[in-house]
């Protein structure tokens, strides 16, 4: 799927921070274009979402990232999984997740995960905040609209 | 204004690269394995399960390495058969998963691994209103984790053991093109004869190639005088496979230590190979070796 600006002609670019999805429902993508500026979001009900999930990739990722988790779709989906599964939990040096924010984090489909994870880490980081929890999770949400 | 083919790339999203990837990950693992055998059955309870376990452990002692990918991803029995237990540590490293370490040195994967409990179920979500499209996509996308993210090394035959019925093949052969075929099996009643037909039909349509047919539970032997006595009553199982024209690898009379659990670090086969069973299990496998070779 690609998006056009109409009135550049130009092609809209992925862009890869400000995504915050509602938990495995829906999806949020923004697009912007590079010539005008102009930003568009496309929203994506629960099937549309679900649909994309079972490519086992992650929007604007690399081959790399796409490979180097193994089971990394059933380990962010299965409601039991062991433990050694989800060792995918986002980590930051200085940056600390509360067990209900990494909990929360990894309800994100995972095609979107990385995308949610740098978009958290860039709004704690510019508030100076070392501690992520559920609340700022709703706080950024709240603050990229989605 | 442009069209879809005007713009360059994929919108940025990468998925076509990522893709890509993913398939060549899946053909590197294939890549290393001689032979795929998928065993099915249109049926539930004809057996599956037990006898995958027992070929594999026949084609180990022939000589063959070997690995078990449990497709029966709601139902997974192999690492009970196998002896490998949950409480047992996954290990993923730079590799993949490792594989579990079943009796006789048979490899496995199998959803039992991944969940956390012995009686965990295998459920996508603890929301109750998953749809069923979730559950099916995930289901093909789980098939396609464990074949590819498991490191399974260098084999010589990957078995699969199917769930029942015959439509979780689509996904098997999509994944791995080169299979050598399915084994069908059967008991002998009459109503699993008519669904395994269908099984079969199915296979025939989609080109799948069929190994043959096996009669499981042929029968009953006494594990002590070694006699012979009827446990279902059914027509000749031998003539679905004449009828469908497919071979028929023979016939596998029910023996009530064949399905037993391994806390004795033995699957049936091996330790009772010179029984009427074993002897069965053995020329099957024989006639599976000559199909596929």
């Amino acid at each position: 799927m690609k998006f056009l600006c109409i009135p550049c002609d130009e092609k809209m670019e992925t862009q890869v921070d400000g995504i915050m999805p509602e938990e495995k429902k829906n999806l949020a993508m923004k697009f912007k274009c590079k010539k005008c500026g102009h930003s568009i979001a496309m929203l994506t009900n629960k099937f549309e979402t679900e649909f994309v999930s079972k490519l086992g990739v992650q929007m604007g990722g690399t081959a790399a990232e796409a490979t180097e988790a193994p089971m990394g779709v059933m380990a962010g989906s299965l409601a039991e999984g062991k433990d050694e599964l989800k060792k995918g939990a986002p980590t930051e040096e200085d940056i600390e997740w509360t067990e209900e924010a990494k909990q929360r984090i990894q309800k994100v489909p995972f095609f979107v995960r990385n995308m949610a994870k740098k978009t958290v880490l860039s709004f704690a980081k510019d508030k100076g905040i070392t501690v992520i929890d559920a609340k700022l999770m709703d706080e950024v949400r709240e603050k990229v609209g989605m | 204004m442009k069209t879809y083919e005007d713009l360059a790339g994929d919108g940025g999203s990468n998925i076509i690269e990522q893709v890509e990837a993913l398939g060549e990950k899946l053909r590197s693992r294939l890549d290393r394995i001689k032979y795929k055998v998928a065993l099915m059955s249109g049926k539930g309870g004809v057996g599956k399960s037990s006898l995958t376990a027992n070929v594999a452990a026949c084609l180990v002692d022939k000589g063959h390495s070997v690995g078990i990918l449990d497709a029966d991803l709601n139902g997974p029995s192999i690492c009970h058969l196998l002896g490998v237990k949950n409480s047992q540590k996954l290990t993923i490293d730079d590799r993949g998963v490792q594989p579990g370490a079943g009796v006789h040195g048979i490899k496995l994967m199998s959803m039992d691994m991944l969940l956390s409990n012995p009686d965990s179920p295998v459920m996508w979500t603890e929301e109750a209103d998953a749809t069923a499209v979730w559950v099916s996509t995930m289901e093909s996308t789980a098939l396609r984790e464990l074949v590819a993210d498991t490191d399974w090394g260098d084999l010589d035959f990957l078995l699969i053991d199917m769930p029942p019925g015959s439509d979780r093949i689509d996904n098997i052969r999509s994944l791995i093109p080169e299979l050598a075929g399915v084994v069908e099996i059967t008991i002998p009643s009459l109503l699993s004869q008519h669904i395994v037909s269908k099984s079969i039909a199915k296979n025939n349509k989609m080109k799948v190639p069929i190994i043959g047919l096996i009669e499981n539970m042929a029968g009953y032997t006494c594990p002590h005088c070694e006699k012979e006595g009827p446990l279902f009553e059914g027509e000749d199982v031998e003539s679905l496979a004449e009828q469908k024209n497919i071979p028929y690898l023979g016939k596998i009379p029910f023996d009530t230590r064949i399905g037993r659990k391994t806390d004795s670090g033995s699957l049936y086969y091996i330790d009772n190979k010179d029984s009427v069973t074993g002897k069965a299990i053995n020329l099957a496998v024989e006639n599976i070796l000559k199909s596929i070779k």
